[in-house]
């Protein structure tokens, strides 16, 4: 090896699980807005772990509606070479298949075995109904696992049918929780909780700071907060059509 | 989250217009934009909306930095600042010129110097622009990656993000990445200052040239890295992968690649700074830390050691010693060494001398002062060319002292001394 060569120093991982609902409810604009939304936030993704000595940046998506399937099967895909297949909407909305699924992959066995480790992952959850399958005992399950524990975990919840309750429960919290009510608002959402939760979970956490030593959940839930109330004011005025 | 449109004009606090023309990029405390600032391209940083902890105490500080002027053209330092807008603000800096690169794409084998010598270059640079900016009386405060574009091509260096660099005493509050943060920082004991700004250093220094973190082996690699794990690795719990008393870090092949083949080919002196700089009562906080001066000595006279052999190969030298190329395995003949301060550097062609090695007191390692050349006519005889405006006068076993003037050469003979002026005496040392 010359004095000049080198490989790649070892980064970490970090993955973006985006967890879709795909039920019949969702067909439409909403499932419109966040195909095109995740398309295009997907370039952003990848110039972010394109210069990141840090982490580099994977994609993991699962959908559910009638039971819940990986559109990853062989696992997370660097945001480089993921290129976002539209996904269509029918069905009914089965949150706990998709909850069991998730915690059968958040495992070093499953999607977590990078030989030189991962940064907690982020998890973005979008739903816009109830779950009609029994989700307790799924995200009972899925709450004990430890990469989920120390994820960051973020929901949209689509028009007001969404149950936001369920949602709370899945972040661990409600502030973690961002309604909204149409197209415009749901694809700005999408962008900025992926491309911010990233950038939170895949640079190191942030110590030494004098204002006390936040966790990157809860330094993630300011940024959404004030997120929440730079929108508010321009998210309703021209948004286009309104979802109840 | 407060984006600017391109063709948005602010106004700034020397009264100019800033017209913004493109995004450059995104970072974790704002965005980059080129701008037209008063007809000229400029780069504004301009801050996310909340994500200050104290914006006003921020823009003063900017304010100040703006105030007191750059400590050496190698910083992209603010120029002006914009009035706020919308409870936010910016500041215009110069342009990354596109020679540049990043170095965290170094980092990630996305770029390459173009030898050994431009990467000994890009280290000096780093260490001189520590210096410079300590000497101004500034530290930083959160220092990474992020913080140099290089020239792959020469070794020049920028330093940017120049917002969070601070005066001595104060603390910008501002959190840094604990992979670059003096363990003492990361466990909260304390605050940046010029101590924790050259363990910093090192740590910029031991990436640069060994191209993995020195703190990151085989006991700080978990399936899962939590922000526990980091303060253990980086604070509370540093151990150096080469630390000759304590293996338990050592790097794991295949992954800390670049660290397990370069760390043998450097010469002694280089490891035992990194043993030093990274040892475990450095890393629990112990001072003095080495000094900018000292990593500058070792870094000139590692530059001089630098050699090319016919192969094409660069090898690191005992310009003292017989050496034999590591690659095609032959002898490299090298006639002598010129022995000066307390460097030896060998006689071989495209060697240079600069200031620092042919001045009194001077550590300018830019600055060429000599080269070694090769006779046209007889291509086993050397010689040394002046290319300072400093007559030399050089003395042989007669005692007869012969003056030698820009651009003239000094043939190379063992025994020969050259006085470089004000008693500095280097001699030339057969081999
Ligand atoms: N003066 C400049 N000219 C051109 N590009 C620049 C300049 N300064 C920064 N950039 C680019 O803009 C991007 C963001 O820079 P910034 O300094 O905000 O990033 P960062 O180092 O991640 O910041 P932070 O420490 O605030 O998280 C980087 O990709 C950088 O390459
Ligand atoms: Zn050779």
């Amino acid at each position: 090896m010359s004095l000049t060569d080198n490989v790649a120093i070892p980064r970490k991982t970090m993955v973006l699980f985006f967890v879709v609902d795909t039920s019949g409810s969702m067909e439409g604009s909403k499932i419109g807005a966040v195909n095109s939304a995740i398309e295009e936030v997907i370039p952003e993704l990848k110039n972010l772990s394109d210069a990141n000595a840090d982490a580099q940046i994977k994609i993991a998506v699962l959908e559910f509606s009638s039971g819940a399937r990986w559109l990853t099967p062989n696992g997370p895909v660097e945001a480089e070479n993921y290129v976002w297949r539209d996904i269509d909407a029918s069905g009914v909305t089965d949150l706990g298949d998709a909850c069991l699924k998730l915690n059968e992959k958040l495992s070093t066995k499953g999607f977590m075995q990078e030989a030189t480790g991962s940064f907690a992952p982020a998890i973005f959850l979008m739903s816009d109904g109830a779950p009609t399958d029994d989700y307790k005992t799924g995200l009972d399950k899925l709450k004990q696992n430890a990469w989920f524990k120390k994820a960051i975990k973020v929901s949209v919840a689509i028009g007001d049918d969404a149950d936001s309750g369920v949602l709370s429960e899945f972040t661990g919290s409600s502030e973690s929780v961002v309604t909204v009510h149409n197209v415009a608002t749901l694809k700005k959402m999408i962008k900025f909780v992926s491309v911010r939760a990233s950038e939170v979970s895949s640079k190191n956490a942030n110590v030494g700071s004098t204002e006390g030593g936040d966790s990157k959940q809860s330094a993630f839930i300011d940024e959404l907060n004030n997120f929440k109330v730079e929108t508010a004011a321009s998210a309703d005025a021209g948004g286009g059509d309104e979802w109840a | 989250m407060s984006e600017l449109q391109s063709g948005r004009v602010i106004k700034t606090q020397s009264g100019k217009d800033v017209k913004v023309l493109d995004k450059l990029g995104e970072g974790g405390q704002g965005i980059v934009y080129k701008v037209d600032y008063g007809g000229k391209q400029m780069a504004l940083k301009w801050y996310f909306r909340h994500k200050l902890k104290n914006p006003g105490k921020f823009y003063e500080n900017i304010k100040n930095n703006i105030a007191h002027g750059r400590p050496t053209e190698a910083f992209l330092w603010p120029e002006d600042i914009t009035e706020w807008v919308d409870n936010t603000f910016g500041y215009i800096m110069p342009l990354r010129p596109r020679e540049y690169g990043d170095f965290s794409k170094y980092l990630l084998a996305k770029e390459k110097f173009k030898n050994g010598r431009t990467l000994v270059n890009a280290a000096l640079n780093i260490v001189d622009g520590f210096t410079a900016l300590h000497r101004a009386g500034f530290n930083y405060q959160d220092l990474n990656d992020g913080n140099f574009f290089v020239n792959f091509d020469t070794g020049d260096v920028l330093i940017c993000d120049n917002d969070n660099v601070m005066g001595h005493g104060h603390n910008s509050g501002i959190a840094g990445k604990p992979r670059y943060m003096a363990p003492e920082i990361v466990r909260g004991e304390k605050t940046p200052d010029k101590q924790t700004d050259r363990y910093s250093l090192a740590v910029v220094l031991f990436l640069l040239l060994f191209v993995n973190h020195p703190l990151e082996g085989r006991a700080t690699n978990p399936a899962c890295m939590t922000e526990e794990h980091e303060k253990k690795y980086y604070g509370t719990e540093p151990i150096f992968i080469f630390d000759p008393d304590n293996t338990s870090n050592s790097p794991i092949r295949g992954i800390h690649q670049n660290a397990m083949v370069k760390w043998p080919i450097f010469p002694q002196y280089i490891r035992e700074a990194f043993v030093n700089a990274f040892s475990n009562e450095q890393l629990h906080g112990k001072n003095p830390r080495i000094l900018d001066s000292d990593w500058l000595k070792l870094l000139i006279r590692l530059r001089g050691e630098i050699i090319a052999c016919g192969c094409g190969r660069e090898i690191f030298i005992d310009p003292t010693q017989p050496v034999t190329c590591r690659n095609c395995g032959k002898q490299i003949a090298i006639p002598a060494h010129l022995r000066v301060k307390k460097f030896n550097v060998p006689v071989y062609p495209t060697v240079k001398l600069f200031s620092c090695h042919t001045v009194d007191c001077n550590d300018d390692f830019k600055t060429p002062t000599a080269e070694v050349i090769v006779s046209k006519n007889n291509p086993g005889s050397m010689g040394i060319r002046n290319l300072s405006d400093t007559t030399w006068y050089v003395s042989g076993a007669d005692g007869k002292s012969v003056p030698k003037g820009r651009d003239e050469v000094v043939k190379v003979a063992s025994g020969l001394k050259i006085d470089f002026g004000d008693n500095l005496v280097a001699e030339i040392i057969g081999n």
